[in-house]
């Protein structure tokens, strides 16, 4: 069903920048929650971005081999796991005691890169899937999913901690809507921009779009909790709508060296 | 509850999705331009609808006996599909103009129609026959049956717990409720994805030669529901509160 096919081709973008803007970016995020009621839910927000443009790229890379069930299934998959590690890591294990509190997001993003390697190998070993970079891509999905939950909750809640996250995010039932929102954000990217023409840095660009939408989506859900709701939306909305334009402008710039050059490659470039 | 029976009753259930997947047709890419036989959708979306379905209305049963919990997740699953592909076919029907016909067998199992007279040449069948539609709802009861029995393990489990107890005595936690909703979807999705990526997309139900992988999915399912479900324990031996 993946239209994409070839796979393995030489990206344009380097894979280790997305992964050390995801783990870097989103784990400072979600850490510096506490700092302060404005900025570091704004901050949070802004690491669940980058955990969805890491994301993104993961999954540019692993559905370019051409998954036979479609780019979303492996989004939906990568979420699901992320959210039982994440809920199972911040509930997890208080045997050291108050000093858990810290690691509790490290350990909720571990768990869920684990769960991830565990059902990549299932998919490889049992199930024999074709697809050399398959265990490596699911373990960067679930972490880069799980970074943007983590992230996204810790917004709206203001706090890391279980307690907050239980009483402003699951029990309201915005953990479900956070599941299907952050599925959307990672997976649509690559599911819009595939094919033979498909350029990573322009796939990027709709990724960082459609995360900052998200974050503004978060800013509104935020309204009843967090005194940061509106800084989140509305810084949201504005880089939502400069890196839409900055899509927009590429997917024009490039239609049109198409449009110019005649007709479409016979075979796929990579 | 013993954790040990909460992981024995994830697995089971993300055994029970798995297996279930087998059975809906799933017709994909192809199947959306009328080429191939099945819903014309992917095995996530399929998932997301029954899946949801059967766990509010599983959720909704909170507190009844579990046989209960079961059936009323069975149903909303089974009867989510059976409307998806219904309507399906009257779009196959009425809108792309193809009788529901499979490719993949001579005479309808159930009906005993005839088929390889109905099928347009260079398709793979098209709309949704009556076995892919049994075999549909078959598929969608033992989904339910799975998510409700996750669901179920785990909101009992959590109840237990001081920090998840219903404010009112004899009442339903919305927490807790929420939690194991949750977790169950995730488990749903986990095992959709690993069947869907053993029948390799697409499928039209038990009559498909496709359908001889089962043991290899079932096998993968029940590996990566363990997991889950020792990753699961952690929601209740944390010590969070």
């Amino acid at each position: 069903m993946s239209a994409a096919g070839g796979g393995g081709g030489v990206s344009a973008v380097d894979p280790k920048k997305t992964l050390a803007l995801g783990v870097i970016g989103g784990i400072l995020g979600i850490y510096a929650t506490p700092i302060n009621p404005i900025l570091g839910p704004l901050l949070a927000a802004l690491g669940a971005v980058c955990g969805i443009i890491w994301g993104a790229d993961a999954i540019a890379r692993v559905a370019s081999y051409g998954l036979g069930t479609g780019v979303p299934s492996i989004g939906y998959m990568s979420l699901a796991i992320a959210i039982v590690g994440v809920l199972a890591g911040l509930a997890g294990g208080l045997m050291i005691g108050s000093a858990y509190v810290l690691i509790a997001p490290l350990l909720g993003i571990v768990l869920a890169v684990i769960l991830g390697g565990v059902v990549a190998l299932v998919g490889k070993k049992i199930i024999g899937m074709k697809i050399p970079i398959l265990v490596s891509c699911t373990m960067e999905l679930a972490g880069a999913s799980a970074v943007s939950v983590l992230g996204f909750s810790a917004a709206i809640a203001g706090s890391f901690a279980m307690p907050a996250i239980l009483t402003s995010v699951v029990s309201t039932g915005f953990i479900g809507l956070l599941f299907i929102l952050s599925t959307m954000a990672i997976q649509h990217p690559f599911n819009a921009c595939l094919g033979p023409q498909e350029n990573r840095v322009r796939t990027l660009k709709l990724a960082a779009s459609t995360g900052f939408i998200s974050m503004a989506i978060v800013g509104l859900l935020a309204m009843g909790f967090s005194k940061a709701w509106w800084v989140i939306a509305i810084i949201g909305a504005i880089a939502w709508f400069i890196s839409i334009r900055a899509f927009i402008e590429a997917s024009k710039e490039e239609a049109a060296s198409i449009a110019w050059s005649g007709m479409w490659p016979k075979e796929e470039e990579h | 509850m013993d954790p040990l029976i909460m992981i024995g009753a994830i697995t089971a259930g993300g055994l029970l999705i798995g297996g279930g997947v087998h059975f809906i047709p799933v017709g994909g890419a192809p199947a959306a331009i009328a080429t191939a036989t099945g819903v014309g959708t992917g095995t996530a979306m399929l998932a997301a609808g029954g899946g949801m379905t059967g766990l509010i209305t599983a959720a909704a049963m909170t507190g009844s006996p579990l046989w209960l919990i079961l059936a009323a997740g069975a149903v909303g699953s089974a009867l989510m599909l059976a409307v998806t592909m219904l309507v399906g076919n009257w779009v196959y029907v009425w809108g792309v103009g193809c009788v529901p016909a499979s490719a993949k067998v001579d005479k309808d199992p159930i009906t005993g129609y005839p088929q390889d007279k109905y099928v347009t040449p260079g398709t793979e069948g098209h709309g949704i026959p009556t076995v892919c539609f049994v075999s549909g709802v078959i598929g969608g009861l033992l989904g339910g049956i799975g998510g409700g029995l996750a669901y179920w393990a785990v909101y009992e489990s959590l109840v237990t717990l001081p920090a998840y107890a219903p404010l009112i005595g004899g009442q339903t936690s919305i927490v807790a409720a929420m939690l194991a909703g949750i977790f169950a979807l995730g488990l749903f999705f986990i095992n959709a994805v690993i069947a869907s990526y053993n029948i390799g997309g697409t499928i039209e139900g038990f009559h498909d030669p496709k359908f001889k992988r089962l043991p290899r999915g079932a096998l993968g399912c029940i590996i990566a529901s363990v997991v889950t479900g020792l990753i699961g324990v952690l929601l209740l031996k944390g010590g969070v509160f």
